[in-house]
């Protein structure tokens, strides 16, 4: 609705009894003659009315609260993760938060999300870093990686999206002996949604990811 | 840009990402805090109720079902069954030493306000942060809107309109049903 907008404009400080006192007076002179302003008004009024009830029960809690409530939280066993995945979590977490932070634009693109890989014992001096880029359909990964074994006879990678014991495969790649690889993958449009990225050492033509794991990380949105 | 969704950070939680369950504390600790306070008029009772939920997520976000419930009204629900055992644990303990009730007896939350409450969270939650900021600004840092366009270097003006359009984005955003509400009423 598009009638009257300096007047609609002023309808949510009114219901808040925000307004200066000439202001609010223009505005109910207004509202007695105009039926469509006195409905916005009803309509923002329960708005109004509901946040101040939320506003009213809202307590702010003790600021130590909160790392409480995560320092106390039961371990998780991980079905069958190695002991290095929650080794590495807590570096992950700041490793991939200072990448957020620094590195908003990761490879020159927008980036959605990101992650730092950290390496295995496969692989021990492996690193890496994948990022997601674009819009709807036309979704891509990028990945840098380095420090990984060069390929032998029929051996490849891939990269796996990944959430609990779900595995979607984002791709695959072959790596020289530099052990470096920079490829663009396309990449379901979910795929941010996704907790994790890992890469696996793959022999077969099975669709499964073998436990070979080489790197991993956690994704975070940007 | 709007945030991540509620339930997108609960189906991470149950990948075990403390972080997500971090930013779910962030949306709504204050407010099952608050509810804590109201029903067990005791501030160590409520931190102990906050700890309580987010344990009860952190364990059974895996079984979170988006399609049977929202998070907002699942959590609400992880509050309302906390409280009331932590009453009943409190009653219990206190009758063994002087045979008195400090707690009224009766349901937690019988007209259904705190429920309320959590779906305006999950609402608010949704909302742009611009728009979330000027509300946020305005109910729980009682600021005026003069005060908000000092602390946000906006011009008064385009404060009262994005007051305005955040309350509408706000009221167009609430998931709830308006025949419940109007029947509590």
């Amino acid at each position: 609705m598009n009638e009257h907008p300096d007047t609609r404009d002023l309808l949510g400080p009114y219901v808040m009894g925000a307004l200066e006192p000439h202001e609010e007076r223009e505005l109910e002179d207004h509202l007695e003659e105009c039926a469509s302003c006195r409905e916005e008004a009803q309509e923002l009024g329960l708005a109004h009315e509901r946040l101040a009830d939320l506003a009213y029960s809202t307590e702010t809690p003790p600021e130590d609260l909160k790392e409480r409530v995560v320092d106390g939280l039961p371990r998780r066993e991980a079905r069958g993760v190695p002991a290095w995945v929650a080794a590495a979590a807590a570096a992950l977490c700041i490793l991939a938060v200072l990448t957020a932070v620094l590195t908003p634009d990761l490879f020159g693109g927008r980036a959605l999300a990101s992650a730092n890989l950290n390496p295995t014992d496969r692989a021990p001096d492996a690193g890496g870093e994948v990022s997601i880029q674009g819009t709807g359909e036309n979704m891509e990964m990028r990945l840098e990686a380095w420090g990984l074994p060069p390929c032998k006879n029929e051996q490849y990678y891939e990269l796996w999206l990944v959430e609990g014991d779900d595995r979607v495969s984002a791709g695959s790649f072959t790596v020289g002996q530099s052990g470096r690889v920079d490829v663009r993958l396309n990449a379901p449009n979910f795929a941010g949604s996704y907790p994790k990225v890992g890469i696996t050492a793959e022999h077969d033509k099975d669709p499964r990811a073998s436990d070979e794991k080489m790197l991993s990380g956690e994704l975070h949105e940007l | 840009m709007n945030r991540v969704e509620d339930e997108v950070l609960v189906r991470r939680v149950a990948s075990g990402d403390e972080r997500a369950l971090a930013g779910l504390y962030d949306r709504y600790a204050g407010l099952i805090y608050g509810t804590g306070i109201r029903y067990l008029r005791d501030r160590g009772a409520a931190e102990e109720l906050v700890q309580d939920v987010f344990t009860s997520v952190w364990r059974n976000a895996s079984g979170f079902d988006p399609a049977r419930a929202s998070f907002a009204t699942w959590v609400y629900r992880i509050t309302r069954n906390r409280a009331t055992d932590l009453i009943r644990r409190r009653k219990a303990r206190v009758r063994t030493v002087d045979n008195e009730l400090p707690f009224e007896s009766g349901e937690i939350d019988p007209s259904g306000e705190i429920s309320r409450n959590f779906d305006v969270s999950a609402a608010l939650s949704r909302l742009s942060s611009v728009h979330r900021e000027v509300l946020v600004l305005a109910y729980f840092h009682g600021l005026s809107q003069r005060e908000i366009s000092d602390r946000t270097a906006t011009p008064l003006g385009t404060v009262k309109s994005r007051t305005t359009a955040a309350l509408r984005a706000l009221r167009e955003t609430m998931s709830f049903d308006e025949n419940r509400w109007s029947a509590d009423e």
